[in-house]
């Protein structure tokens, strides 16, 4: 329960012990204040707080953290408080099942992180650290991750099953983790927050409130390759297919490029129909059908759509869009 | 057909045809859920229709005998309200389908057996890509694939299969193949535990099967400072693509040094990475992934004519003993006439037709073929 505080063993465990939130004012408390104010801090600075104590100890510091991230009310707080925390979780499930030799707590530790959160049937092997996992199972969560090593093209596949490492296998919920964590935060109601946790959480939201104002405006100086080849065709009067049509109008929208200018570009379309490119435009801006509004491609689906021809500034990048591009100042 | 091929006599000839073959309804396979689906079809005028659902197959038999379309299609999502728009469909999960076509498998004799016929007056050649009639028209190409071509698709399909089967471990019986009907095979997965993959998850799929993707990290090769370095993978290297990689180049879970050796000899890192490049090239398969990765998709409906050639869309039990010039040929053979616009050799329920004049006699199922491939148009002197 100290490591996993997120179980509902440890719900039980606060509901049990008839705890209120106005027991937190109390002095004795303190201490597990500036606890949870250290692992936050920490967490915002983007280190893992590995420090741990006894169970009763986390508990309370868990809801400690969550109070708090609440109070301090910053959507970029949360987000990054609840990745942190599933990443400190991830370490602790991680050695768990590398080093516990007892396969009954291996087994349970499993069911209740694996299959009673996420509803993931996972087989952990007794004897190594290797377990597996269904191909759709696998899939629902590793197509969201951006690394290539995450395609399923790189992993041990036999039978339907994915067959990864221990640290691999707890890595895959990490999102889960952390989106179960900030979801618990968002769905919290907190009538009144303990005067003390409230002092701290003012304190954090004046230090931390400056930090997250990051969506800078950028400037694009270079077209990538695959938007420059789409450019050529289409300036060729060749045909493009739906697919790379579909990548020029959302990156073109997506740089800020009107849609009169994203229209203008497909003018020279040997099947050019004015009123269905400005329906298609429209609709990927979302201003029509869904109202929805497209994101770019990314260069993953990209390159499985053959509409990639990456050169070498292009590596590392999982977007078009982050290509040629400088932060306007 | 083009614009040319639009005239009432054909029009005419092929919905008589058509009509007849949808009423005597012999050939349709079970459809999963059909009450699920969304139909559509491309009327001969080209015009299409969508968002018809149907509650069973006689409902939508006799559709089909009603409006004969040119082309039909169901969609592969289910949906909790097939015929609303597409926003309020309410999607519930969609069949995983793969679909290969002779045309991407650059067969070295496709180009003898393909044909340029002009968007506008329907003018045929084996050569040009522009109309050399006309001089106006744009030309599109069509095909008739030959025994080569037939072997090379076959063998593509049983590459798929045993990707599905022993690597996705999807059993046989959710697996269907389907020859199109023109120049490729569909494959219809139903697999319940498929069904709610979203576009990213399948678009994972198809990389793997095609080999998109895999890096030199996953068989243990990592760039480094000093060039490269050996690091064997916890989960091993004799499963999946790992395992189709180390096989080929004979080293297995504990070649660590022999590993070392091969890098070495092609060069380096990126020299080794192009080696792995080429094979995976050689054990991908040639799917369509754009089909395979959308989840709203109409596909063309199995046991319906095709449109462009007039063979049926067709379930295949066998690929090895399977002859689509045979088995999908369904339609009629009284005879009727037709002008030919080139000259031309094929093969139907198996007998040859040399078709060396420019008006033939042929069983109306040649005719249909050759009329919807654009070759052909019916004879006004029946």
């Amino acid at each position: 329960m100290a490591k996993y505080p997120f179980l509902q063993e440890a719900s039980d465990y606060i509901q049990e012990t008839k705890f209120d939130f106005a027991e937190f004012d109390r002095p004795e408390m303190i201490h597990i204040i500036n606890r949870a104010v250290e692992k936050l801090e920490n967490e915002l600075k983007g280190k893992i707080y590995s420090n741990l104590d006894e169970y009763e100890i986390e508990i309370m510091t868990f809801l400690v953290s969550l109070l708090l991230i609440k109070s301090i009310g910053l959507e970029e707080v949360s987000k990054k408080c609840s990745l942190f925390e599933a990443m400190r979780v991830e370490r602790f499930l991680s050695t768990d099942l590398s080093n516990e030799r007892s396969s009954q707590k291996k087994k349970l530790l499993v069911q209740k992180i694996f299959q009673d959160l996420f509803n993931i049937n996972i087989d952990f092997d007794s004897t190594s650290s290797i377990c597996k996992l269904s191909i759709p199972d696998y899939l629902l969560r590793a197509s969201k991750m951006y690394e290539q090593e995450w395609k399923l093209i790189n992993r041990s596949v036999k039978d339907g099953y994915v067959y990864l490492d221990t640290d691999e296998a707890v890595r895959l919920i990490r999102n889960e983790l952390s989106n179960l964590i900030y979801t618990r935060v968002k769905n919290m109601k907190v009538y009144e927050v303990p005067i003390l946790i409230k002092s701290k959480a003012d304190e954090l939201r004046k230090k931390y409130s400056g930090r997250y104002v990051y969506r800078n405006q950028f400037k694009i100086l270079e077209y990538p390759p695959c938007i420059k080849h789409a450019m050529e065709i289409i300036n060729k009067g060749e045909n493009l297919p739906h697919s790379a049509r579909f990548m020029l109008a959302t990156y073109m929208l997506a740089i800020g490029k009107t849609e009169e200018e994203v229209i203008e570009i497909f003018k020279n379309s040997p099947d050019y129909n004015e009123k269905i490119t400005r329906y298609q435009v429209e609709h990927l801006a979302g201003k029509k059908g869904s109202h929805i509004k497209y994101s770019v491609p990314s260069c993953d689906r990209l390159r499985s759509e053959d509409l990639c021809f990456a050169v070498k500034e292009c590596e590392n990048l999982i977007n078009p869009i982050q290509f040629g591009r400088r932060k306007l100042t | 057909m083009n614009q040319t091929e639009y005239t009432n006599e054909n029009i005419k000839f092929l919905k008589d045809i058509f009509r007849k073959y949808y009423f005597e309804n012999k050939y349709f396979p079970y459809l999963y859920s059909i009450e699920k689906r969304e139909f559509g079809y491309r009327k001969f005028d080209s015009l299409v229709v969508r968002h018809l659902s149907f509650k069973n197959i006689g409902e939508l038999v006799a559709e089909l005998v009603r409006n004969v379309p040119l082309d039909v299609y169901y969609s592969n999502a289910y949906y909790g309200f097939p015929s609303n728009p597409i926003n309020e469909k309410q999607w519930e999960g969609a069949d995983l389908i793969f679909d290969i076509d002779i045309k991407d498998l650059n067969i070295p004799c496709f180009h003898d057996h393909t044909f340029y016929i002009c968007n506008l007056c329907g003018f045929v050649n084996s050569k040009q890509k522009l109309c050399i009639n006309c001089n106006k028209g744009k030309t599109y190409d069509i095909s008739i694939p030959c025994k080569r071509c037939i072997i090379a698709i076959k063998k593509e399909a049983a590459k798929l299969l045993e990707f599905l089967r022993s690597d996705l471990g999807i059993e046989e019986k959710f697996i269907e193949i389907f020859f199109s009907g023109n120049a490729g095979f569909h494959f219809h997965v139903n697999d319940p535990n498929m069904r709610n993959l979203d576009s990213n998850s399948r678009s994972n799929v198809t990389d793997y099967i095609i080999g998109n993707g895999f890096m030199c990290e996953s068989i243990g090769v990592r760039k480094s400072r000093n060039g490269f370095m050996i690091k064997l993978p916890k989960s091993g290297i004799m499963n999946g693509w790992r395992k189709k990689i180390a096989s080929s180049m004979g080293i297995n879970q504990k070649s660590e040094l022999k590993l070392r050796h091969l890098v070495e000899a092609s060069g380096g890192y990126d020299e080794f990475r192009n080696e792995i490049n080429s094979i995976t090239k050689k054990f991908g398969v040639h799917i369509d992934s754009q089909v395979t990765n959308d989840i709203h998709r109409v596909f063309r409906l199995p046991g319906s004519i095709n449109g462009k050639s007039g063979l049926t869309k067709t379930k295949c039990d066998d690929l090895e003993s399977f002859n689509p010039n045979n088995d999908a040929c369904m339609l009629d053979d009284s005879e009727v006439y037709i002008n030919l616009k080139t000259k031309l050799k094929i093969n139907l329920k198996n007998n040859n037709f040399k078709l060396d004049n420019v008006i033939e006699k042929v069983p109306s199922y040649v005719a249909v073929y050759v009329v919807c491939k654009g070759l052909a148009t019916i004879s006004k002197n029946q």
